[in-house]
Parts: structure tokens; C-alpha cells; sequence
């Protein structure tokens, strides 16, 4: 029996333990590290419609226990991602949750019908809430209405697994989250970074060139966690925590919290080996314990 | 390239003090990862916790089964890795990025190094005097305090110093010295502050001298994930200087949009 297996929607993952957009590439960059097809899964890099070539630097700066980035969602486009990325990780067996990013309706449907038409993409995750670009990204997920448009659309174009990032900033994440569900969406991911800026005395101006930068790392957890435990309560489709996970003891809090499975983003940064050593974690615990993960799931809710 | 990238957890062999504010730095790694003059690695101390979060990129001083790093204490991590002591454990990725351009046949190396930048230069050093050449250095600082190492590069080179209060050296910088050695059968390699080898690039593109620099930027993970370390590209775009660099033709950086804030600090400190 795998006590690790966990069901999001008709998908079944072999484990709770996901890379988060952004922080594991293409997937394919970990490969010296250790064997990727050992996760849960991995979520790409946010795909657009066409290539982008991002923000001009400073995009990054460490903050305490954490980071700002602004890197405006560079990325090959969804073209040279199918044909260059994909037959790769389909090849070595990969979990591959494609992260999409537009600024029109019309432009998320057509990514996600190309990727429909792929093999090997296993789940959509539709990024409606990056805060470093100026059009669309947040705008979608700030607004139920627009988060619902934006999902029902990708809904009925697509009969991939879809899971839609709600953003922190939302002034009503429960309502974006209600929406989305009823819209259609398989899971709610959650969360994406919450804007944040820093200032550098000496130059007397922000770092980041874009001002202000996404903020993850560690100092994020208490933040999502909470987030993912309010939506957990709200709706009922799974959601999937991120933020601020290292450990495998961070990802227990989120799965006890109700998260269905977990993803590491920033913490691949500091160590490139960190899911697995989470995943690693979260198999020994529980063995130890005689359980399994589903058991595990919003045990801290009762 | 071939990526025969991993990472280590190695502890600290040694450290050596080399003034106020330079560190070198030796890790046991046990093996050799086959480190080239030019590339380098991301260092965190793999008991640092949550904070400093990011490793830091520092260049390789010399390759090899004991590594060793020159440290340049700018921020919270490389005030951690100054006081490391024998034994401390440290979280090594490496190697990352381009090296140094093989050397072409028939042109004189000129090493154009500022401060901290000298580490790749003396591992190119090295190498070049391993095969017979003696390659010319000119290394600048601010003061006689900036400039380590430069016993070591006296050893193998034909070394000129500078610094801008005239405690050691020629009064000045690197580039007041620099135009005198621009012939047609040499060829520059520099790493140093951005400003000195914009303008570095800048002389030896009109003198049509072939010219390679070592860039410097931020970087979160060192093997071209997080798309955080950008220069920007000659004809737009950009380039990234951790699978692009960070050794690249000078060429190919728009050095008039490279203007970075003076303590960029950040994730490089
Ligand atoms: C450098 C960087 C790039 C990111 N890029 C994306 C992206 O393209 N799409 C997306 O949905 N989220 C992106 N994110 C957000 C992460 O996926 C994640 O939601 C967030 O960082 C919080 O998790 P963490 O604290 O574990 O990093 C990015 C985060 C970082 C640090
Ligand atoms: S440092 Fe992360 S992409 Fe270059």
C-alpha cells in the first residue's frame, strides 16, 4: 500500500509533495540533484502565450528569513516549453502540473488548449494572482468575477485537472476561492507571494528595479498557513498549501491545517534537495506513526 | 557544457584571514568536482537555519579536492562565513557556470582584476603558468587593504598595482594603467565592480582587443531557475549571468544599461 498517495480531483499523485511555479524551472535543471520523478509533481515555470523576457534587474533581494522577486514572469512561452521541455519530463516519468499565466481571457484559453492537446501534462494551475506584472495576473484573482470568468472559461475549453493560485491579496480570498469553485476549478493552490519592497539606505531607492517584489521564503508560513486553513473551511475542493515550506514538519502543519498536498518553492534555493528531503520526511513520520498521509489530512481541524 | 554540477555538504578545512575584511576560505570536499578558473559555486552554511536563506555565489580561487573561496565581507552571509571555524559545516553547489575562454595561441594575457574580482583571475593565473605563460596582472583597489592576495599573483605574473589614495602602487586606477598594455597581440580577462570593467570593456572595444569578463550579479539559485540574475544583452533582451556567465565576451552586455545600485548587495552579499 502507498501511505503517501493523495487525491486532488480525478488526480491521483503518488505523494504530497509538489515544487511550486517559479523555483524549479522547467524541472529538468534538478536533475543533477536527485530524481524529480520521485515527487508528487512539479509545477512549471509560469507559461505565457508568447515568450517574455522579464524585468530589468534588481529582481531579487534576500529579506529576513525570506526574499522579494520581480521577475516578471520570464519564461520560454508555451511553444518552446511543449516542443523543448516537455517530451523530456514525460520521458523520465514526471508529474508536470503547467502553470499558465495570460492577460486576457482569450490568451489563457489558448494556452490551455494547447496544453490540452499534449501528452504528459497532467494538471493546469492557472496563475491569476502574480503581483509583478502590470497587466492581468493579480487583476483575475483579486475579483470574484473576474476569477470565475477567467476559470469558467479555461473550464470549458480543457478537460485537464485544473487548479487555480489564489493570490494573498485579494480583499476577499474566501469569495475569489467560492468562485472559483463554483466555476469549476478541481483545486485551489494557495498561496502565491504577497507584495512587499525594500529600500537600500546608501543609493536611497528601492532595490528591485520593478520597486516591489513577490515575498516567500520561511517568514511567509504563518501567513499561507492560515490563508490555507480559512479556505480549507470555506470550500470543497482540495486545496494545496504553499509558503514558506523547508521542512517536512512545515509541510505537516499545512496537511494537518487541511491541505490536500504541499509545494516547496523558495526553500529549492536554499537547498536544491529540499522536497525530497521533505517527501523523505513526511514517509518516515509516517511510517513511524502506522499512518498515512490522507489520515494525516485536517487532523488539526477536529 | 557538460553539468557535472552537485551538491556537497563539506566542512570547513580552513580559514586565513588576509586583512580586514578578506577571508579564504578552504572546504574538504573529498573529491575532486573538476572546478574550472572562472566558474563558481553557491556557499550557505548548512546550519544557518532560516536566515541568511540564500547561498551566496563566490568564485573559485583554486579547484580541486580542497576548494578554496576568497571572501569579501559585504553583508550578513559573508560575516557568517568570516567567522566559520574549522569543522563548520557548509552546503557547496558547484560547479556552476561558463569559465574563462580558453586562452587564444599568440596573444599575451592581461589580467585586469579590482578587489575581490582578483579570486578567478589568480585560478586563471595559475593555470596559465602551469602551461609556461606568464600572463600581465594589473589589480587596483581602493587602498593597500583591497588588494589580497597580490603576493600570489606577483609569484606568476607581471603584476602592476593600483590604488586610487596611493597607498600602494600606482596612484589611480586599473584603467589608467590599462592603455599602455592594449596591443594588438594581447588579450584581456577582468572581473572587479561593474563600473571598472564597463570600462575596461569599453577600451578594449576600441582598441579591438578581445576582451572577457567575469560578471557579478544576485542570484537566488545558481543553475538557471529563478531567473534572478539578469544582464542586460547588447541588442536587447537579456542574458543570465549564472548559465550564460558568469565568464562572457564583453561584447555581449549592453555595459550602458548595466548600471547597478552601488551596494546591489541583496542575495550577492
Ligand atoms: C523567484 C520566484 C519566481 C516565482 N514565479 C512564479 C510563477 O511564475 N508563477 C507562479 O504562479 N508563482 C510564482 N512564484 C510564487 C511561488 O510559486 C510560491 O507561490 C511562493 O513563492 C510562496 O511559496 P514559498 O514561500 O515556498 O516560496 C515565484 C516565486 C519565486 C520566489
Ligand atoms: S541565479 Fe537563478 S537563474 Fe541565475
Amino acid at each position: 500500500m502507498n501511505r503517501l498517495a493523495v487525491q486532488i480531483g480525478s488526480l491521483e499523485l503518488e505523494n504530497p509533495v509538489l515544487t511550486a511555479s517559479g523555483t524549479f524551472g522547467y524541472g529538468l535543471e534538478y536533475d543533477d540533484f536527485f530524481d524529480v520523478a520521485t515527487l508528487g509533481g512539479i509545477c512549471t515555470k509560469g507559461l505565457s502565450r508568447e515568450p517574455r523576457a522579464g524585468n530589468p534587474p534588481e529582481r531579487i533581494c534576500e529579506t529576513p528569513a525570506s526574499m522579494l522577486n520581480a521577475i516578471g514572469l520570464a519564461n520560454v512561452g508555451v511553444e518552446a516549453f511543449c516542443r523543448d521541455k516537455l517530451p523530456i519530463l514525460r520521458e523520465r516519468g514526471v508529474t508536470v502540473i503547467a502553470n499558465i499565466f495570460a492577460s486576457s481571457t482569450d490568451d489563457f484559453v489558448a494556452i490551455a488548449e494547447r496544453l490540452g492537446g499534449e501528452p504528459g501534462v497532467h494538471a493546469l494551475e492557472l496563475n491569476v494572482s502574480c503581483p509583478n506584472v502590470s497587466h492581468g495576473g493579480i487583476e483575475f484573482g483579486k475579483d470574484p468575477t473576474l476569477a470565475a470568468q477567467v476559470t469558467g472559461a479555461v473550464r470549458r475549453a480543457v478537460k485537464l485537472p485544473l487548479w487555480v493560485k489564489m493570490s494573498p491579496e485579494a480583499g476577499d480570498i474566501v469569495a475569489v476561492a467560492k468562485a472559483c469553485e463554483d466555476a469549476g476549478a478541481d483545486a485551489l493552490t494557495a498561496i502565491n507571494t504577497i507584495r512587499g519592497m525594500t529600500i537600500d539606505v546608501d543609493a536611497e531607492r528601492q532595490r528591485l528595479a520593478n520597486r516591489t517584489g513577490g515575498f516567500s521564503g520561511p517568514a511567509l508560513r504563518p501567513i499561507a498557513l492560515r490563508i490555507v486553513w480559512d479556505l480549507v473551511g470555506a470550500v470543497k475542493i482540495p486545496v494545496i498549501g504553499i509558503g514558506g515550506i523547508s521542512t517536512w514538519r512545515d509541510a505537516l502543519e499545512f496537511l494537518l491545517a487541511g491541505a490536500r498536498a504541499i509545494q516547496v518553492g523558495t526553500a529549492s534555493f536554499a537547498d536544491p534537495c529540499a522536497a525530497q528531503k521533505v517527501l523523505a520526511g513526511i514517509a518516515a513520520h509516517c511510517e513511524r506513526h502506522g499512518t498515512t498521509v490522507t489520515e494525516l489530512i485536517g487532523r488539526a481541524r477536529r | 557544457m557538460a553539468p557535472h554540477r552537485a551538491q556537497v555538504v563539506a566542512p570547513l578545512l580552513r580559514r586565513e584571514s588576509m586583512g580586514n575584511a578578506y577571508q579564504v576560505l578552504t572546504f574538504d570536499v573529498g573529491r575532486d568536482l573538476g572546478a574550472l578558473p572562472g566558474q563558481f559555486l553557491m556557499v550557505r552554511g548548512a546550519e544557518w537555519g532560516d536566515a541568511p536563506l540564500l547561498p551566496r555565489p563566490m568564485s573559485y580561487l583554486s579547484g580541486g579536492a580542497t576548494p578554496t573561496i576568497l571572501v569579501k565581507v559585504v553583508g550578513e552571509g559573508t560575516t557568517r562565513m568570516a567567522r566559520a571555524e574549522p569543522g563548520e559545516p557548509f552546503s557547496l553547489i558547484g560547479p556552476l557556470g561558463v569559465p574563462w575562454r580558453a586562452p587564444t595561441p599568440g596573444r599575451r594575457a592581461v589580467l585586469v582584476a579590482g578587489g575581490v574580482g582578483v579570486a578567478p583571475l589568480l585560478f586563471l593565473a595559475r593555470t596559465l603558468s602551469a602551461t609556461g605563460q606568464r600572463p600581465i596582472a594589473l589589480y587596483g583597489g581602493r587602498t593597500k587593504k583591497d588588494l589580497p592576495l597580490d603576493d600570489d599573483l606577483a609569484l606568476i605574473t607581471d603584476l602592476h598595482l593600483t590604488t586610487e589614495d596611493g597607498s600602494r602602487g600606482q596612484k589611480g586606477r586599473v584603467t589608467d594603467a590599462l592603455g599602455a598594455l592594449l596591443a594588438e597581440d594581447v588579450e584581456v580577462f577582468t572581473c572587479g565592480p561593474d563600473r571598472m570593467m564597463a570600462a575596461v570593456a569599453e577600451m578594449c572595444a576600441r582598441r579591438d582587443v578581445p576582451c572577457e569578463v567575469s560578471v557579478e550579479t544576485p542570484m537566488a539559485c545558481g543553475y538557471g531557475v529563478c531567473l534572478g540574475c539578469p544582464l542586460p544583452a547588447a541588442g536587447g533582451g537579456y542574458i543570465y549571468a549564472c548559465t550564460e556567465g558568469p565568464c562572457i565576451d564583453a561584447r555581449r552586455i549592453d555595459w550602458s544599461r548595466a548600471e547597478r545600485a552601488p551596494s546591489a548587495g541583496g542575495a550577492a552579499s
